[in-house]
């Protein structure tokens, strides 16, 4: 065995680099480039014609990575483990060592999650919490049960955080810093949602940053609801981010679950203690914003003309009327509507958006007004929303 | 699943040029893969409505023993069998068994290359594997079957107790990271970069309330019990000893309807509900992992409980969850099978 698993590391993933690129730059859609790359784990023949590794080279790298990944998987898994508890959310299955149940429905089946604080704060995701269990039961990876509440949500990168109601003493991950994140580096989820405690794994490489504006880092490795809540970890035993179940296109609880195991799958980065956690923190749920207008393009050229605007949501509270238009968002010229939409899924409720903006009948004359977002009503209690629009037209 | 035919397909072309390559590298799956698709065989049948009529399965003997997994296509009036080399042979249905979704055929023909099943497990968690199947029916006559690479997930048992919906494979098994939950691809080999056999690619479990699916192997040691015929072949007549209906020795609080919280209104003293510590007033929330809300809920997962069986009560007591093992089944049980132990292999 080498005893230097960190060289083999890097090397690999300098070549892994070189790899990403250039298959990304053949433009062939994410979803099929990325997973052969992983898949394969020997160099492709497009490798050949333009990187400096020689055959010879290139036969030693895929003998290393054949023969030191497995062994390395393996101590990672070990080094994450004891910070890793199963979720039995309210009533849902029960854990059981070497045996599992398969994939549960969504509100029975068991969850990962990770303890980010000594004292007994678990981050997962929220998949299996949207109907708010009273009681959640916890089971650490040494067999202790405790009981947990629900403490606060993010909405926006479907994650919540749960506090264990006993006196606890548990041990921490290490975060891997948000800079040091590199696309084609190697990956491996982990979960023990399939009822298991020993957790589950899957071997990929991260695929992209900044994604699902900028909340998110993407892998190819297997993302499901086995495990969602769950740490994606790098090969020496570091944490990523959290699996999460996300999507550009919604804001539920379970939009991008039918990416599931597809070689599209989502984490929240933790590395650098982030604003949105010390929020989670402070018992603060953060959702998703809305400034409460339908715009389309101006007819009369340049900037969004205002169609609508919904009654007591904050642009209608700010004073803009149906016909103002929107010249400018926090900098940005208006051009077309997912300019403004793209803006506002990046913020959350309670940030501010800074807009230029003209009134219908004095089209010259440009104001500026800062108004602070709502919270979207998708993510309100459905009674308190008669009648609403959804979401595409709120923005 | 279009994404996974894409990515077969792309796998495909990439093995296909790599096997061009000078051999000589061990480590690789070149040769395992290579030794390997002159063992397999593809399994025509009959299919019924949108259930495919064709499978994977694996020779494992001399003379035309072939494993392969179970389905419609084997209850046709003749299964068909296309060896490595296109030729095709009518095969026999010799054995079958529900539990573990396998089945065990035979042709009339000399078959010098396949697998050597015995007790010894290769691969553990992490390990790289190969799934060498036919999935979606895309190799025709002579030509190779699909591979995809993945690592072992995870080395554990399913209990079909605990997932009575979707009831298709009880047992250890062996669960991969590549996608090999795809039409056709059952009976497929996983194997290791020795070209060890690590299992056999298992049915489909299609979970109809999630819409997931579980990738998973059969275990070398169990097919090689299946294939000594040491296991039964009707696994509900496995059970022959007696099994008795638990009396839990509670009583459920029923006066507000069937669609009230199932609080608990007596135990009785001395009985399985009282030992294993459950009072009046707690709140049944699980039963056996099934999650109770209501007290309809409480009656249909307590209407088939069998001493055969563990079972575990989680109750809401308060703010506190208390779970409780009412009963613990004798350990000696004819049901119980052991989780083979890992083997290293690098």
């Amino acid at each position: 065995m080498n005893k230097q698993p960190n060289a083999v590391v890097n090397r690999l993933l300098s070549l892994q680099r070189i790899r990403l690129a250039l298959i990304v730059a053949t433009s062939l859609p994410l979803a099929i480039s990325t997973a052969p790359a992983r898949a394969q784990n020997v160099a492709p023949q497009s490798a050949d014609q333009s990187t400096t590794a020689a055959p010879a080279d290139r036969e030693d790298w895929q003998q290393a990575a054949m023969i030191q990944l497995p062994p390395l998987a393996r101590t990672a898994v070990a080094r994450v483990q004891p910070t890793l508890v199963t979720i039995e959310s309210f009533g849902g299955s029960t854990t059981r060592q070497g045996e599992i149940g398969g994939i549960r429905k969504q509100g029975e089946g068991n969850t990962t999650g990770i303890i980010i604080s000594p004292d007994g704060l678990i981050l997962t995701s929220r998949f299996n919490f949207t109907d708010q269990p009273r009681i959640i039961s916890v089971v650490t990876s040494a067999g202790e049960h405790y009981t947990a509440k629900l403490q606060s949500e993010d909405v926006t990168r479907n994650l919540c955080l749960l506090k264990i109601q006993e006196d606890v003493q548990l041990p921490l991950p290490t975060w891997i810093p948000q800079d040091e994140i590199q696309v084609g580096q190697y990956a491996i989820s982990t979960g023990v949602g399939y009822g298991d405690r020993q957790p589950a794994i899957s071997l990929g490489i991260i695929s992209a940053k900044n994604r699902i504006f900028g909340r998110a880092i993407q892998t190819d490795a297997n993302i499901s609801p086995a495990n969602y809540g769950g740490p994606l970890i790098d090969l020496e035993g570091r944490v990523f981010g959290i699996c999460v179940p996300l999507s550009p296109a919604g804001t539920s609880a379970t939009a991008g679950t039918e990416w599931y195991d597809s070689g599209i799958g989502f984490v929240i980065p933790l590395g650098g203690d982030p604003d949105w956690l010390a929020d989670l923190k402070a018992r603060k749920s953060t959702y998703p914003g809305s400034l409460g207008v339908t715009i389309v393009p101006n007819p009369a050229g340049g900037g969004l003309k205002i169609e609508k605007v919904v009654p007591k949501f904050p642009a209608a509270v700010a004073g803009l009327e149906v016909g103002d238009v929107l010249w400018q968002a926090n900098g940005r010229s208006m051009e077309s509507q997912t300019d403004l939409i793209q803006l506002i899924r990046r913020l959350s409720a309670e940030q501010s958006i800074k807009l230029i903006y003209s009134k219908a009948d004095q089209p010259d004359k440009k104001q500026e007004i800062e108004i602070q977002l709502a919270r979207h009503p998708d993510s309100l209690p459905k009674q308190l929303i008669p009648g609403l629009p959804p979401l595409e037209q709120l923005q | 699943m279009i994404r996974n035919s894409q990515y077969l397909l792309l796998l495909m072309v990439l093995f296909l040029s790599q096997t061009s390559r000078v051999a000589g590298q061990e480590n690789l799956f070149q040769q395992a893969i290579e030794q390997t698709q002159q063992r397999m065989v593809k399994v025509i049948g009959a299919g019924a409505g949108n259930v495919e009529g064709y499978a994977t399965g694996m020779l494992i003997s001399d003379d035309g023993l072939i494993l392969s997994t179970q389905g419609v296509f084997l209850d046709g009036p003749q299964v068909q069998i296309i060896l490595p080399d296109g030729s095709l042979h009518t095969a026999s249905v010799l054995r079958r068994n529900r539990q573990l979704q396998l089945s065990l055929l035979k042709i009339e023909a000399p078959t010098p290359d396949h697998f050597t099943l015995g007790s010894e497990d290769f691969g553990q968690q992490g390990d790289w594997v190969a799934a060498v199947s036919n999935a979606y029916k895309i190799a025709d006559k002579e030509e190779h079957l699909s591979v995809m690479m993945g690592v072992i997930s995870l080395r554990t048992t399913i209990d079909a107790k605990l997932n009575q919906r979707d009831t298709a494979y009880s047992g250890p098994l062996v669960l991969v990271d590549a996608i090999t939950s795809n039409p056709g691809a059952a009976g497929g080999a996983i194997i290791d970069r020795q070209g060890n056999l690590v299992g056999l690619i298992g049915k489909i479990i299609d979970s109809s309330e999630t819409n997931t699916r579980l990738n998973y192997a059969v275990p070398r040691s169990l097919l090689d019990r299946f294939a000594k015929g040491e296991l039964s072949t009707e696994p509900l007549a496995q059970s022959q000893v007696p099994r008795k209906r638990l009396d839990l020795g509670l009583k459920i609080f029923q006066l507000s309807g069937r669609n009230a919280p199932p609080y608990i209104d007596k135990v009785v003293a001395g009985g399985l509900a009282a030992q294993a510590g459950l009072k009046s007033d707690d709140m049944v929330v699980s039963i056996n992992g099934n999650k109770v809300k209501t007290v309809r809920d409480y009656q249909q997962q307590t209407s088939e409980l069998y001493d055969d069986q563990q079972l575990v009560i989680v109750a809401a007591r308060k703010s506190k969850l208390v779970r409780a093992v009412v009963w613990e089944p004798n350990p000696v049980s004819p049901k119980s099978t052991t989780v083979p132990g890992g083997q290293g292999n690098e």
